[in-house]
C-alpha cells in the first residue's frame, strides 16, 4: 500500500518540512475575523477548516498594486527587481486552483507577463479538498475536480491523503516520507455532477440573455464598489498609470487591479467610453466571465468559488440569469 | 527648467490642507528648491497676492465676500486653480448645515448680532469659478498632494483613480463594516485615495473625501434604509462633508 497518508497530528511537522522549500502561506484568520491567505508563522495560525478567503490567491501572482517600471534619466525605464522568495501556498480549494490555472493561461500562454511569470515560478500550490457551502457551486462550472496543483490533500477524519501533481510536488513528498503512513484504500471520489448544469448548457450555446430584465435590475442596484471583481479568482483586468517624482525627472509606473464595472474601465482619451452605463458594463462582465473573448473565447472563467455572491453589499448574483434557464 | 510659481491660500477652513502640505517634512527642501512659493500666507509672513501664478492651491469653502474676492483674484492671476481639499471641492464640514437658517446658525455661534455678519452659506469653488484640478480629502493625502506638485513640474496634473473607498478597503482585506456589522459605512459612495484609512482600523467611512464620480446614491440609500437606519440619520451622515448629494442619482 502506498505511503501517502498524513495524520492530522503531523501538521506541525508537515509545516516545518514545507518551510524548507519556502515561506509557508495559507488560510488564516485576521484579528478582525477575516479569512485571508497569509504567512503561517505557527501551526496555530493555519485554518484548514476555512470556507473561503476574502481575496483569492491571485494576490500572490498579481498584487492589487505593484510598480512595473521605474524611470530615471540616466538609465531609462527599468523593471523593479523580480521576486526572489519561494512561497508555498497551502490549502487551496479546487476552485482556487482552477482560478490560478485560468490566470496561468491568461498571463503565460502567449506573451508571458514577466512579473506574473516570475512570481508563478516561485509559487508552489498545495490543494485541499473542501465542502461546499450555500455560496459556492464549483461542480456547476466544471471546476470541482482538482487540478493545477503540486500536491493535493484529500481530507479524511483522521488526516489527509496526499497526491502529487508535479515534479516539484514529488520532490516535496519525498522529503515528507518520514511523516507519512499507509493509506486506507476506498477513498471517496470528489463530488461530481452527472447531469450537465444549466450554466454549462447556456454557456455552450453562447447564451447572452439579451431580453432578461435582470440586467436593468442589476444596474440599478450595483454600487460599483468593485468587490465582485477584486474578490474574483479569475478577474485580471488592470490599469496602468505613471506618476512623476518630485525631482521633475524620474517616474514610477504602476499597475493595479481594475474592474469592468467602473466607469473608467471602458474610457479612452478624449472622454469616449465604450461602455457608457452600468447595464452595458454588466453585459460585458457576463460575456467575459462566462463566454470569454479574444484568445479566451469559449473559455468559462467562473470557477464557482462563490466570493462575488458573498461580498456583494446589495446581493447581486449573476447566477440568477441561469435560473431563468432552468 | 523654470520653477513653477505657486500660490497656496485658504478661505473659510481649518488650514488642515495647507498644514498637511507643511507636514510633508521629508519633501519640503525639495519643494522649496523646485517651486517658487510666491504666495503662501500660512507659511511665509511677507507677501501680497501678486501673480501671475502657474498654479494656485486654494483650501476652504467660500462663505464671505472676502473669501470670494480672494478666490476671484487668485483665479484671474493663475493659470491653474486647484481646489485643495474637500471644502474647496464639495463645501466640507462648514457646509453641513446649509439646509438650516443662516441667521439662526450665526446667532447660535456668535450670539445676538451674529446675523449681521457678512457671510453666506459655505459653498464649493465651482459655484463661482472654473476649477482646473482637485485634490480631495479632509485633509488630503500627502501622496496625492506630492503627485500633483510633481506633475505640475511637467506642466500637467496626475490621473487619480476614480473608484470608491470600498475598492481599497477590499484590497486590504479589511472586515466589511457595511455587510458584516451592518454599520452605516459610506465606503461605496466615497472617492478612494485614503487607502481605506478608517475602515482599516474598524471605523466606518465618514465620507471625508466626498462623492466618487459614479456614486449609486439611490441604491446606497435603499440599502441603509433596509438596514434600519432612518432617513434623518442617513442624511446627517451624508451631509457631513458634502451638502449637495443627489439622492436620486443611480449613476
Amino acid at each position: 500500500m502506498a505511503k501517502d497518508f498524513l495524520p492530522i497530528g503531523s501538521i506541525p511537522d508537515f509545516l516545518d518540512a514545507l518551510a524548507t522549500f519556502g515561506e509557508v502561506h495559507g488560510p488564516l484568520l485576521t484579528d478582525d475575523g477575516v479569512q485571508v491567505f497569509g504567512r503561517i508563522a505557527s501551526p496555530a495560525d493555519l485554518r484548514l477548516d476555512y470556507r473561503r478567503t476574502l481575496l483569492p490567491p491571485k494576490k500572490y501572482l498579481l498584487p492589487p498594486r505593484e510598480t512595473v517600471l521605474t524611470y530615471a534619466p540616466d538609465s531609462g525605464y527599468r523593471p523593479p527587481p523580480l521576486p526572489d522568495r519561494d512561497i508555498i501556498l497551502l490549502a487551496l480549494h479546487p476552485c482556487d486552483l482552477a482560478g490560478i490555472a485560468y490566470l496561468d493561461m491568461a498571463f503565460t500562454s502567449t506573451e508571458p507577463d514577466p512579473w506574473y511569470r516570475a512570481r508563478r515560478r516561485r509559487l508552489t500550490l498545495i490543494g485541499l479538498s473542501c465542502e461546499p457551502d450555500e455560496f459556492c457551486f464549483c461542480a456547476e462550472v466544471g471546476a470541482a475536480t482538482p487540478g493545477n496543483f503540486d500536491l493535493f490533500l484529500e481530507r479524511t477524519p483522521a488526516g489527509f491523503h496526499i497526491r502529487t501533481g508535479s515534479r516539484r510536488g514529488e520532490k516535496i513528498l519525498a522529503r515528507l516520507a518520514r511523516l507519512l503512513g499507509e493509506s486506507e484504500p476506498a477513498l471517496s471520489s470528489p463530488q461530481r455532477c452527472n447531469i450537465e448544469s444549466a450554466i454549462l448548457v447556456a454557456v455552450r450555446r453562447g447564451e447572452t440573455f439579451p431580453y432578461s430584465p435582470l440586467w436593468d435590475e442589476f444596474a440599478s442596484r450595483c454600487l460599483s464598489c468593485g468587490a465582485c471583481s477584486l474578490c474574483c479568482p479569475t478577474c485580471y483586468c488592470f490599469d496602468v498609470r505613471e506618476y512623476g517624482l518630485l525631482d521633475g525627472e524620474s517616474a514610477e509606473r504602476i499597475r493595479e487591479w481594475d474592474n469592468c464595472l467602473f466607469m473608467a474601465h471602458g474610457e479612452t482619451a478624449g472622454g469616449f467610453n465604450f461602455r457608457k452605463n452600468r447595464r452595458e458594463r454588466f453585459l460585458y462582465r457576463y460575456r467575459h466571465k462566462y463566454l470569454g473573448f479574444g484568445p479566451t473565447r469559449g473559455t468559462l472563467s467562473c470557477v464557482g468559488c462563490g466570493r462575488c455572491r458573498e461580498v456583494c453589499p446589495v446581493r447581486i448574483d449573476l447566477l440568477e440569469l441561469f435560473k431563468e434557464e432552468r | 527648467m523654470r520653477k513653477p510659481i505657486i500660490a497656496i491660500a485658504g478661505l473659510t477652513a481649518c488650514s488642515g490642507c495647507q498644514l498637511t502640505l507643511l507636514n510633508c517634512e521629508a519633501e519640503l527642501p525639495e519643494l522649496a528648491e523646485r517651486f517658487d512659493l510666491a504666495y503662501f500666507p500660512l507659511g511665509i509672513t511677507e507677501g501680497a497676492v501678486t501673480g501671475p501664478f502657474d498654479a494656485a492651491f486654494v483650501e476652504g469653502a467660500v462663505s464671505t465676500p472676502d473669501d470670494l474676492e480672494i478666490l476671484i483674484k487668485l483665479r484671474s492671476r493663475s493659470r491653474h486653480l486647484v481646489a485643495f481639499g474637500t471644502c474647496a471641492l464639495w463645501g466640507g464640514v462648514a457646509a453641513m448645515n446649509n439646509h438650516e437658517s443662516r441667521n439662526a446658525l450665526l446667532e447660535t455661534v456668535y450670539g445676538e448680532g451674529g446675523s449681521e455678519m457678512k457671510s453666506f452659506n459655505p459653498q464649493p469653488f465651482r459655484h463661482f469659478i472654473k476649477v482646473d484640478f482637485a485634490i480631495t480629502g479632509c485633509p488630503p493625502e500627502k501622496p496625492e498632494i506630492l503627485a500633483a506638485l510633481a506633475a505640475l513640474l511637467r506642466g500637467t496634473f496626475p490621473v487619480f483613480p476614480r473608484y470608491p473607498v470600498c475598492t481599497e478597503c477590499r484590497s486590504r482585506e479589511n472586515r466589511c463594516l457595511l455587510i458584516e456589522d451592518n454599520e452605516i459605512c459610506l465606503g461605496p459612495l466615497i472617492q478612494a485615495g485614503c487607502n481605506a484609512r478608517c475602515p482599516a482600523v474598524g471605523i466606518i467611512c465618514e465620507g471625508c473625501r466626498g462623492p466618487v464620480d459614479e456614486a449609486n446614491v439611490a441604491a446606497e440609500l435603499e440599502l441603509f434604509l433596509e438596514k434600519g437606519f432612518t432617513r434623518e440619520e442617513i442624511g446627517r451622515r451624508m451631509r457631513r462633508f458634502c451638502p449637495e448629494w443627489d439622492y436620486e442619482q443611480r449613476s
